[in-house]
C-alpha cells in the first residue's frame, strides 16, 4: 500500500509538471516566443495540429495528475 | 414490444450490401488513384476487405451473443458501461455526419457529370451553385425523413449490381492490364498504401447496417455471421473487379484536366460511351441522395438513443406528433451535414468519415476482448476464430490506418483529424456536464481520463520515433510512460468503484 501511495504521488506530480511544460510550450509555439517555431523547424501549416496535440495532452495530463495527487493526499 | 424476426439469410445479405454499396465508390477512388497510391489502390481495396473481414468476426460474435437493437452502442455498453458506449455512439454519429456531408457533395458532383454529357452550360450552373444545391437537398430530405419515407433499398442494390455487371462485361472487349497494382516494398510506398487504405475504408463500413438490423433476422446466431462473411467477400470481389477495370481503362499516363469527371465516371464513358457516363452519373445521384437520407435517419436514431439513456438532452428524443419520427434530432444532425457538406471538400470528408469508423471498429474489437473476460459464460452461437489474434489484429490495423495519413502529412487527413478531435472534445465536455449535473459518479470521469491518458501515452511512444527529433526522443518517451502509468493507476483505483 505504501509503495502504491508513493508511486501515485510521483506519477501525479510528474504528470502535473509534464502537463504544465507542454502547456507552456504550446503557448510559446503559438506566440513564437524565443523563435521556438524556427528552433523546432516547424512548418507553419502544421502549427495548428501541434498546438491541438500539445493542448489536449497538457489538458488531460493536468487533470489526470490532479486526480492522482488528490488520491495521494487523501491517504496521507 | 418484441421484435419480429422475419428476414432470412438472403435478406440479411441484401441488407449488408445495401448499407455498403453506395456513393463512396464514386467519390473516394478518385483521390486514392490520382493523388495517393496510383494502381496499387487496387491492393489497398483488398487490404480494406481483409481488415473489414477481421472486424466482422468480432461483429458476428457480438451480434449473435447480443442480438438486440443498438449495434456498437450496445456492445460497448455491455462491455465497458457508460462512457465508452457514449464515445462509441458519438463516434458513430460523427462518422455518419461526415459520411452524409460527403454524400451531399457527391450528389452535386454527379449532377454536374450528368449535365456535362448533354448540357455543359447547366453543368457550370450546378457547380457554381453547389452550396445552394446541398442546402436544398438536405432541407428536402429533412422533410422526407420527418415524414418517415421508406427507401427501396433492395431495388437500389439490384440496380447497382446490374450496372457494375454491365460495366465489367463490356470491359471484356478491352485488353486491360493495369501495371504496378502491388505496392513497392519501400517505407514511403507502404506508408502511402496504408494512407490510401484509410481513405477508401468508408466504402466497406456501411455493411454494419446488417448488425443494426440483426433483431429482424431469423436465427441470428447463424444467419448474421454468415451474412456478414458473405457480404464482405462479395463486396471485396465487386470493388476489386470494378477498380481493376477502372484503373485499366484510365491509366495514369492518360492526359487529364481539372474539369474531368471522377475516375469511375471517366472509366464508364471510356468503356461504355455516353450511355455509360449517363448511367453511372444517375447511379451516383441516386446513391448519394439515398445515403444522405439514410445518414440523417441513422443520426437521429443515435441521438435519440443517447438522449433516452440520459446522455443528451431529452428534447432530442421528442417525436413528431403526426409521423412519430424524432424530428428535432433529424434537424440537429442535418445542420451539421449542411455545415460540412457546403465545404465541398471530398478528400477531407472522406478521411473524417473513415477516422470515426476506424475508431468505432477498434472499440468493437476491444469490447469483444472485454466481454470474453467479463462474461465468459455468455451464450455465444458464433465465436470469432483465432481469438485473441483476430480482435487484436483488428485494433492494430485500425490504429495503423489512423496513423499513416497523418505521418504522411496529408493536409486533408490533418484537417480531418483536427475536426474530429474538436468534435470529440465537445463530446467529452458534454459527457462531463451531463454526469456532474446528474451527480452520478466522479469515478466514471476519472476512468475516462485514465483511459485517455493511457491511449495518449501509447500513441506518443509509437509516434515518437517517427515524428520527433532525436534530441527530444527521451523526453517524449518519458512523457509517454508517465502518461501510461497515470492512466493505469487512475483506472485501477476508480474502475471497481463504478457500479
Amino acid at each position: 500500500m505504501e509503495i502504491r501511495s508513493i508511486l501515485t504521488a510521483i506519477v501525479g506530480i510528474a504528470q502535473e509538471v509534464i502537463g504544465v511544460v507542454f502547456g507552456v510550450l504550446a503557448v510559446m509555439l503559438f506566440l513564437d516566443l524565443l523563435e521556438v517555431q524556427t528552433v523546432f523547424n516547424m512548418p507553419p501549416e502544421l502549427l495548428p495540429l501541434y498546438l491541438l496535440i500539445l493542448g489536449l495532452f497538457s489538458f488531460f495530463s493536468i487533470i489526470s495528475g490532479f486526480f492522482l495527487i488528490r488520491e495521494w493526499r487523501g491517504k496521507t | 414490444m418484441a421484435n419480429e424476426r422475419k428476414l432470412g439469410l438472403f435478406s440479411a445479405i441484401i441488407m449488408g450490401l445495401s448499407g455498403a454499396i453506395g456513393f463512396e465508390i464514386f467519390a473516394l477512388l478518385n483521390y486514392a488513384y490520382f493523388d495517393l497510391a496510383g494502381p496499387s489502390m487496387i491492393s489497398a481495396l483488398l487490404f480494406c476487405g481483409i481488415i473489414n473481414l477481421i472486424t466482422m468476426f468480432s461483429y458476428s460474435e457480438l451480434s449473435a451473443a447480443l442480438p438486440t437493437v443498438g449495434g456498437e452502442y450496445t456492445y460497448t455498453k455491455v462491455a465497458f458501461g457508460g462512457f465508452i458506449s457514449f464515445m462509441a455512439g458519438c463516434l458513430r454519429w460523427l462518422a455518419s455526419v461526415f459520411g452524409g456531408a460527403l454524400a451531399a457533395v457527391v450528389f452535386v458532383n454527379q449532377l454536374g457529370v450528368l449535365f456535362s454529357v448533354f448540357a455543359p452550360s447547366i453543368q457550370d450552373l450546378v457547380l457554381v451553385n453547389a452550396s445552394l444545391l446541398i442546402v436544398g437537398l438536405v432541407i428536402i430530405l429533412i422533410f422526407l425523413s420527418i415524414r418517415g419515407v421508406e427507401e427501396a433499398t433492395t431495388l437500389i442494390v439490384a440496380a447497382f449490381l446490374a450496372i457494375f455487371i454491365i460495366f465489367l462485361a463490356m470491359s471484356l472487349g478491352y485488353t486491360l492490364t493495369p501495371q504496378n497494382i502491388v505496392p513497392e516494398a519501400s517505407g514511403s510506398s507502404l506508408a502511402v498504401f496504408f494512407a490510401t487504405a484509410a481513405y477508401i475504408f468508408p466504402m466497406f463500413v456501411g455493411m454494419r447496417a446488417l448488425v443494426a438490423g440483426a433483431p429482424q433476422i431469423k436465427n441470428p446466431g447463424k444467419n448474421v455471421p454468415r451474412a456478414l462473411m458473405i457480404t464482405t467477400i462479395l463486396l471485396t470481389v465487386v470493388y476489386f473487379a470494378v477498380a481493376f477495370v477502372a484503373v485499366g481503362a484510365v491509366p495514369l499516363s492518360m492526359p487529364r484536366t481539372a474539369e474531368d469527371p471522377p475516375l469511375l465516371n471517366l472509366a464508364a464513358s471510356t468503356i461504355m460511351g455516353p450511355i455509360g457516363a449517363i448511367l453511372f452519373a444517375l447511379a451516383g445521384i441516386i446513391a448519394s441522395v439515398s445515403s444522405v437520407g439514410t445518414a440523417m435517419t441513422v443520426q437521429s436514431s443515435i441521438l435519440g438513443g443517447m438522449s433516452r439513456d440520459g446522455y443528451l438532452p431529452k428534447v432530442l428524443e421528442k417525436a413528431h406528433k403526426r409521423f412519430g419520427t424524432r424530428y428535432l434530432a433529424i434537424i440537429a444532425s442535418s445542420l451539421f451535414v449542411i455545415f460540412f457538406g457546403t465545404s465541398g471538400a471530398v478528400e477531407f470528408l472522406g478521411y473524417a468519415a473513415s477516422f470515426g469508423s476506424l475508431l468505432v471498429f477498434a472499440l468493437v474489437n476491444l469490447s469483444l476482448i472485454q466481454l470474453r473476460r467479463k462474461m465468459p459464460r455468455l451464450d455465444r452461437p458464433f465465436k470469432a476464430p483465432l481469438y485473441p489474434l483476430t480482435p487484436l489484429a483488428g485494433i492494430v490495423m485500425s490504429v495503423l490506418l489512423l496513423t499513416f495519413p497523418v505521418i504522411l502529412r496529408d493536409v486533408n487527413a490533418e484537417s480531418a483529424l483536427l475536426s474530429s478531435f474538436g468534435m470529440v472534445a465537445i463530446v467529452l465536455v458534454t459527457y462531463y456536464l451531463r454526469m456532474v449535473k446528474r451527480e452520478v459518479d466522479f469515478n466514471r470521469i476519472r476512468v475516462a481520463v485514465g483511459g485517455i491518458c493511457f491511449g495518449v501515452g501509447v500513441t506518443l511512444i509509437v509516434l515518437t520515433p517517427v515524428i520527433v527529433a532525436p534530441s527530444m526522443f527521451l523526453i517524449m518517451i518519458l512523457a509517454g510512460l508517465v502518461s501510461i502509468l497515470a492512466g493505469i493507476i487512475n483506472i485501477l483505483v476508480s474502475a471497481h468503484k463504478i457500479d
